[in-house]
Order: structure tokens, then C-alpha cells, then sequence
């Protein structure tokens, strides 16, 4: 099964991310902290498809992304930012790094099974 | 000055409020996501929305929390140039004044900002954007 990681500082986001998720065909890692995803990914972890926040202490989304193109293993996996941030000016950063899609919150749960389903091109 | 020590000490009270609240809403949201997912209760979209409105409250009252807390530095600079150099002090208050402004502006750019789709109308922001 893919592999998706979720990137959130928000226990409750997370919760939310995988009630929704739980019945899909994939395989989920949660993480609160980006540094220990990116630990983990540095380490051999190889996810097929990241959602991660953008507001978060220490490593934020985009500083999260940025060091994701610098790992060979994740120069290109698809990357998506779930946040409540709109700003046009942050997406256009994520776009410069290739970003591969922008969700606003809160969302909704058959937008973001089809987000997933759309990026790993699994089965519908 | 006395008022403004009693204006720092309120600040820290709804500080300490907004924790407590942030905390407390939080708690009670993960008990609610262990009952759904003990109990396999399917969520629909309402209560997916609903429980992601828990997020949205904590990077609003954290987002206030900073706004006091740069409050708070700024007061208390100003009460301790006004306590040591009556010049010094005509130089802070001015300077309160605009860092206060400042710290608004900025508490309510990021009101906007961590609202996500609760106070924009449902056409103004699309939910998922692929680039």
C-alpha cells in the first residue's frame, strides 16, 4: 500500500485526517513535528505522498518542503499543504518548490480522499 | 505608573484564560475523535468540519497570545523608561504607541489568515487548488 504522511502540529488535526483516511487503501504515518518526519525520511523512509500544515514551531510547511527537495529520495514526491492559511503569496512560495496542491481548512472529507486518490492515482 | 501594572496583570490573566481555554478544547476534541474512531462512527462532512473548527480556535487564540505577549514587552519597556527619565519617557510613549498599533495590525492580518474557509464566503476560496 502507499505510503502517506501526515505533518501536523495539531493532535486534533491529525485525528481528524485519519478518521477520514482510515478506510482508504493506504498506509498512514502522522507526525507533529516536521524534523522527525524529515529524520525519518533521511533515514530510509520512503512516503509516496506528504500533507503537511504550514504554521508550525520550529520547521514550518514550506521549510519542511524546501528541505524535502533536498533529499534525493523526496526531490519529486507529491506534497500537499492542508492549512487554514490563504494567502496567495505563501502559495506561490510552496508552488516555487513544487508544491503539488494546496488544501484550505477545514476540509472536506470527500475533497481530501479524492485529493489523495487524484495524486496516488489509486483505484476508484 | 500603577495603571499600566494593572493593565499588565489583566493581560496575563486572559493570557492565562486563553491557555487554559486552548487546552481545554483541545482535550475535549481528541475525547470525542477516541470515541468516533473506538466506536467506527463514520464521519460525515458537518462533523469533519466540526472537529476541524478545534484547530482553527487554537491558531486563533495563539495568535492572540502573541498579540499580548508583545503587549506585555512593550508596556513594560515603557514603564521602565517612564520610571527612570521623564525625556526618555515622552520618547517611549511614542513608541508604545506605534508598537501597539503594529501589534493590532498584525493580530488581525493573522485572524484573517488562520480563519481558513470559516470567514471567507464558500466561493471565495476553493477548498483544494492543484498548481
Amino acid at each position: 500500500m502507499p505510503l502517506v504522511i501526515f505533518v501536523d502540529d495539531s493532535e486534533t488535526a491529525l485525528a481528524s485526517t485519519r478518521m477520514v483516511t482510515n478506510s482508504m487503501p493506504i498506509e498512514v504515518k502522522q507526525y507533529t513535528q516536521a524534523q522527525v518526519a524529515l529524520a525519518e525520511i533521511k533515514a530510509g523512509m520512503i512516503p509516496d505522498l506528504i500533507i503537511t500544515d504550514l504554521n508550525m514551531p520550529v520547521m514550518n510547511g514550506l521549510e519542511f518542503l524546501q528541505a524535502l527537495r533536498a533529499v534525493p529520495s523526496t526531490s519529486r514526491t507529491p506534497t500537499l499543504m492542508l492549512t487554514t492559511e490563504t494567502k496567495a503569496e505563501l502559495k506561490q512560495q510552496g508552488k516555487v518548490l513544487g508544491l503539488t496542491g494546496w488544501i484550505v481548512k477545514p476540509f472536506n472529507p470527500a475533497q481530501l480522499k479524492q485529493a489523495i486518490t487524484r495524486v496516488l492515482r489509486l483505484p476508484v | 505608573m500603577l495603571i499600566l501594572d494593572s493593565v499588565d496583570n489583566l493581560l496575563e490573566h486572559i493570557e492565562e484564560v486563553q491557555k487554559d481555554v486552548t487546552h481545554l478544547s483541545s482535550e475535549s476534541l481528541l475525547k470525542m475523535c477516541a470515541f468516533i474512531e473506538n466506536g467506527n462512527i463514520e464521519v460525515n462532512d458537518d462533523i469533519a468540519a466540526a472537529l476541524q473548527y478545534q484547530d482553527i480556535i487554537t491558531q486563533q487564540l495563539s495568535a492572540t497570545i502573541e498579540a499580548i505577549n508583545s503587549m506585555r514587552v512593550s508596556i513594560k519597556r515603557f514603564s521602565h523608561a517612564f520610571s527612570n527619565d521623564e525625556t526618555l519617557a515622552q520618547d517611549s510613549m511614542s513608541k508604545l504607541h506605534d508598537k501597539l498599533n503594529k501589534t493590532l495590525a498584525e493580530a488581525k492580518d493573522k485572524k484573517s489568515r488562520f480563519s481558513g474557509k470559516i470567514l471567507d464566503s464558500e466561493d471565495a476560496v476553493d477548498t483544494i487548488e492543484f498548481f
